[in-house]
């Protein structure tokens, strides 16, 4: 009897209009990629990039833990001596990070003593050449310029840098060792 | 397992042995030893950082700790001694908790640079840290010491050091060198030179691979590798006939760094034999990598057209040199081709470079660079014992308890052998007695110096026989089995008068017997000989000389004891043993020997030159006299540069202009290069895969590194391609196989079968017919003012003229200066390092920089032969040995004179360059 009369007033149907129409008073999930983008969290981790010091100064001290950390060898650093105004320091001649490669699990942010590298929320990387995926060391200083504010967000997001660029207790900068002549000089 | 940690008497001394207890388990040890080395035979690791096998203990680190019962503190095993009844047990809670501790303290000073850090991934520190998980670490004080970047070579980080003073022992204990020390600095310990002083010593870089943090770097490699970026090549060194095995560590296509044994194995000695050497490299061999990446190398074929070089393809060469050489040889005949092979190339190599020689163009002169002084040894023990190489491993050289070096500067030219010798005067308390004309480094160390006058070392080597004689030391085997040829010897020794011998050595005549009682009451004596006798006219004589000696005293008969001749090239001896002169077939078979011709000519597929009457092939001399007679009309040359190496006299540059065709195969541009109509990049030691053999003859494994630069190719490679174009392949498809077919040809080679001498033929015939010659008196006419003699010598930092184009070794050493004594300083007018003298000779005359130098005798003067600027080898008369056809280029008499200008320059002013005052010189002359 019951069966009858939900078939006589189409209750069925009238059940699935009334989820339809619902649907007109919920607020909209999609996005209009590419005119509308998402906000992602601090945390995100997007493309990577190398950062400088406000001083202009390369972080980077080319110590290649990045690459020993990183699971998809996708990071190479050749590293050598640079000598300016008598300070000699170890930096990166060469930083590429193959992204065709990487998998995004931010290990090698992790494993940077001097956090050089951050990631962002950039992750727009169609292009028609392959080759432009390798990220070499200017690209990515680029990138690090250009989202300077997102790369530090994540690194604080992550605890591993303050909010001020002189907290110093969440990185650890290096001494530089100096030539002689200047050793010779502060001695007398 | 033997013995394991520094030993400090005979390897066959008795030990005293006791009972002690370790963790319940009951061992016997040796009374006063290492209570550490005790441990270890239990099978206990203890942990340590400042622990080597190879010298004393130190104890510094404090790592080792031990609970011995009855001991209230805790004691360091390294430096404890064994005694009886000792009950020790190493792993309760307390000594772990004594060993973080000890980790902490070093960790409350150390900077922790890691990231920036050479060391990092290998570092001691590091790991004990890990290890006995040593992570809070209360506030640390840096020392605030600022890197020490004077020296060339090393960097010393004292941030980084934990004072535990290995590399200060293995300086001081292994390689007798003394040059490094703590030196207190602003109250701060630090490790350097003797006061602090900028650090300038062999440059060994042992301190480098001992280093267990990154207290001492590599200034050539600083800053730029990781350990895990790193593929670890095993090879053998290509400089020196000492055949190090190193560690090339290399990215991509770039050698970083050199290390060696010592740096990776067991510091605890695990599975190391007494006089197994402690696993060090020297200068070269650390340092030396540079020419490998160098630009300078050649990257494809070179061919002249119209007196320009131009770029082939690989094909079109070899297609070409094929064409040409098959038309001289049907032209001219195979005679007219002739072959240099370099004592750098493999064993492999050199086979197939003989056989593609022999078989294919048909002629037997080829040639090889032992042609400068081996091989007189060669021909001589050849003669005399039927052995044409050493017959003391270097093991038994350190375990000797008598060695004789003779005509050698030994830490010079085999920096790693000489650590045998020395090794067996410090830790196994054998007798070194060194006998040179010049004060070197080797006589300074020895227990009985001998330093001879100029020109005497055949009449020291008689001295010594005629004292043996004459002492009745005579080996008792000798005396019984060959009685003619002892009598033989008493009569021409005889003849020889001690006042001469006193008079011409210089040496007492108790110094000369005291030497020869040495030897013949050794149980295990060794004679070593070098450049000193082998590179001068009479050396022939001399090395039979030698081996008069060592059969006298029973050192060949003797089971460890016997001849060590030194050798100059990494694989000199293998090119002789390869078959890389025309004496001999692979394995030093006589090529006059119709069967093993026969033997080699089945397997070759081909037939063999047929020797002539009077010679079976040319000999490097005989090759530039054939080819200023226009006789050679092909000249194949790998690896060989006969133009910068001979001087003028011998017309090297004429003779190769007179040669059609000439093919030079070789990494870089030579001078001989540069003459040559086809000029084929050959690979460097990195590249290649084959085999060495060393000084003492043991074959060492070469391994390929890296793919060859550029279009370089392995020398097997450009013979086995050449040969197809030659109309007769040889085909191998790798190494591999060319090594399976001298195993086949030579049996045993590989396996380092010690062969056996057999002097009964010679010491019952030829000994006895020529003994008169080679005793006889050399007479020598006392001049009222003898000629100085100049003498050029190999330099520690530098290996023949490859490692001239090495940019790293150059700029350790670049030094192009005369060395003269101090008496001859004097007599020219007290000059100073760095005065200009001029240098005559009846060939002409140079100016060159003096070096006044305290180790030398009056009267001679030393010059560095791996330098052509000034090409003071140009003014030295060759003579050519008529037996064994030896070049002798590296001795002559030259006169000084003091540059006539040289007052007025030094008074000027100091500073001016020697260039600058040139002209004036000049004149000066002129005016006079």
């Amino acid at each position: 009897m019951k069966k009858l009369l939900k078939r006589v007033f189409f209750v069925e149907i009238l059940k699935a209009l009334k989820l339809v129409f619902a649907h007109y008073f919920v607020k909209e999930v999609t996005l209009q990629y590419p005119h509308e983008k998402n906000i992602f969290p601090d945390t995100h981790r997007g493309a990577l990039c190398l950062l400088k010091y406000e001083s202009g100064e390369e972080r980077c001290v080319g110590c290649d833990l990045c690459e020993a950390a990183c699971p998809s060898n996708c990071i190479t650093v050749v590293s050598a001596v640079e000598e300016k105004d008598h300070v000699v320091r170890r930096f990166a001649t060469d930083f590429d990070i193959d992204i065709t490669k990487c998998v995004f699990c931010g290990f090698c942010v992790e494993a940077c003593p001097v956090n050089a590298l951050g990631m962002t929320k950039m992750y727009e990387f169609s292009t028609p050449n392959k080759r432009d995926l390798i990220f070499d060391k200017t690209k990515l200083y680029d990138v690090g310029e250009k989202w300077y504010g997102q790369a530090k967000g994540y690194l604080v997001a992550h605890n591993q840098e303050g909010e001020d660029e002189i907290v110093s207790e969440y990185r650890y900068r290096f001494p530089s060792s100096r030539k002689p002549e200047n050793v010779v000089e502060t001695d007398g | 397992m033997s013995s394991v940690g520094k030993q400090s008497a005979a390897p066959d001394a008795v030990k005293k042995l006791v009972e002690i207890t370790i963790n319940g388990e009951v061992v016997t040890a040796e009374e006063n030893s290492s209570l550490f080395n005790a441990v270890k035979l239990t099978g206990v690791e203890l942990p340590a950082m400042c622990y080597h096998y190879s010298f004393s203990p130190f104890g510094s680190c404090g790592l080792c700790l031990v609970e011995v019962e009855g001991k209230k503190n805790n004691v360091r095993a390294c430096t404890a001694k064994v005694l009886e009844g000792m009950v020790v047990s190493t792993g309760t809670d307390k000594m772990v908790e004594a060993r973080k501790g000890a980790v902490e303290k070093h960790l409350k000073t150390h900077p922790l640079d890691c990231p920036v850090c050479d060391k990092d991934g290998q570092c001691e520190l590091q790991d004990m840290a890990y290890d006995l998980e040593v992570y809070d670490i209360a506030e640390g004080k840096r020392k605030q010491i600022p890197e020490d970047t004077r020296s060339t070579v090393l960097d010393f980080n004292m941030e980084r050091c934990i004072l535990c003073g290995q590399c200060i022992n293995v300086c001081k204990e292994v390689q007798l060198v003394d040059a490094l020390c703590f030196y207190k600095k602003d109250k701060q310990k630090h490790v350097g030179a003797h006061g602090g002083e900028e650090l300038y010593c062999e440059f060994c870089g042992d301190c480098l691979a001992v280093c267990p943090v990154g207290a001492i770097v590599s200034k050539f490699s600083k800053f730029t590798f990781k350990p895990w970026q790193l593929k670890k090549t095993e090879t053998t060194c290509s400089f020196c006939s000492d055949g190090c095995s190193i560690t090339l560590e290399t990215t991509q296509k770039d050698i970083q760094v050199v290390t060696s044994e010592l740096s990776y194995t067991s510091k605890f000695g695990f599975d190391v034999e007494p006089g197994d050497g402690h696993g060090g490299i020297c200068v070269r061999g650390r340092f030396g990598f540079d020419y490998v990446m160098s630009n300078e190398r050649l990257s494809q074929p070179i061919t002249k057209i119209n007196g320009k070089f131009e770029p082939v393809s690989w094909f079109n060469a070899l297609m070409e040199i094929g064409k040409r050489l098959k038309s001289i040889k049907e032209v001219h005949g195979g005679k007219s081709i002739a072959a240099l092979v370099s004592g750098r190339c493999t064993n492999e190599s050199v086979y197939l470079f003989q056989r593609l020689m022999r078989s294919v163009l048909e002629t037997n002169n080829i040639d090889t660079a032992a042609r400068y002084g081996h091989m007189n040894s060669v021909l001589a023990m050849q003669e005399a014992l039927k052995i044409g190489k050493g017959t003391v491993t270097h093991q038994e050289l350190a375990l000797s308890d008598a060695i004789l070096i003779i005509g050698s500067n030994l830490t010079e030219t085999n920096p790693i052998t000489a650590l045998r010798p020395k090794a067996s005067m410090t830790e196994f308390g054998g007798k070194l007695m060194v006998a040179d004309t010049s004060k070197t480094n080797m006589l300074n160390l020895a227990t009985l110096p001998l330093q001879i006058g100029l020109n005497s070392e055949s009449l020291f080597i008689q001295g010594l026989i005629k004292s043996v004689i004459e002492q009745e030391f005579v080996d008792s085997e000798f005396l019984e089995n060959y009685p003619e040829a002892y009598d033989a010897l008493k009569n021409a020794v005889a003849l020889i008068s001690e006042s001469l011998i006193t008079e011409q050595t210089g040496l007492e005549w108790e110094k000369i017997t005291e030497t020869a009682e040495a030897l013949a009451h050794s149980k295990r004596g060794v004679l070593l000989w070098g450049e000193g006798i082998i590179s001068k006219p009479g050396a022939y004589d001399n090395v039979l000389l030698l081996i008069d000696l060592a059969l006298l005293t029973g050192l060949i008969r003797k089971e460890g004891a016997g001849l060590f001749p030194i050798c100059e090239e990494n694989n000199e001896q293998g090119a002789v043993d390869m078959g890389g002169v025309p004496e001999f077939l692979p394995g030093q078979i006589p090529f006059s020997s119709e069967e093993d011709r026969k033997r080699f000519s089945s397997t070759w597929h081909t037939t063999l030159p047929e020797p002539s009457a009077d010679a079976l092939g040319l000999t490097l001399p005989e090759i530039i006299e054939a080819a200023h007679r226009g006789e050679i009309h092909a000249l194949y040359v790998v690896g060989e540069n006969p133009l910068a190496s001979l001087p003028a006299e011998m017309k090297v540059r004429e003779a190769l202009e007179k040669i059609d065709l000439i093919i030079c195969q070789d990494p870089f541009l030579t001078e001989t290069g540069e003459m040559a109509d086809y000029v084929l990049p050959a690979s460097v030691f990195a590249e290649n895969e084959g085999s060495y053999t060393n000084v003492a003859g043991a074959v060492n494994r070469v391994s390929e590194a890296f793919d060859p630069r550029g279009e370089a190719r392995p020398d097997w490679k450009i013979f086995t391609d050449l040969s197809k174009h030659l109309g007769h392949p040889i085909q191998y498809r790798s190494v591999e196989e060319i090594y399976q077919e001298i195993v086949k040809m030579v049996p045993g080679y590989f396996r380092g079968n010690k062969p056996i001498a057999q002097a009964d033929n010679y010491l019952n015939k030829r000994f006895i017919e020529n003994i008169s010659d080679r005793y006889a008196v050399h007479s020598e006419t006392s001049q009222s003012d003898p000629p100085t003699t100049l003498s050029l010598e190999q330099v520690l930092y530098h290996s023949g003229k490859l490692t001239t184009r090495d940019k790293q070794l150059m700029e350790i050493d670049s030094k192009t200066a005369l060395k003269i004594s101090e008496a001859d300083a004097e007599a020219l007018g007290g000059l100073v390092t760095g005065d200009p003298v001029n240098i005559k000779s009846d060939l002409g005359q140079l100016e060159v920089a003096v070096e006044v130098s305290e180790n030398l005798p009056k009267g001679l003067v030393q010059f560095p032969l791996h330098f052509n600027d000034p090409p003071l080898k140009d003014l030295l008369k060759v003579e050519i040995d008529p037996l064994s056809k030896v070049i002798y280029f590296k001795k002559g008499s030259v006169t000084l004179e003091r540059p006539a200008n040289l007052d007025l320059k030094v008074i000027e002013t100091k500073s001016e360059t020697t260039e600058d005052s040139e002209p004036e010189a000049v004149k000066d002359e002129e005016a006079s």
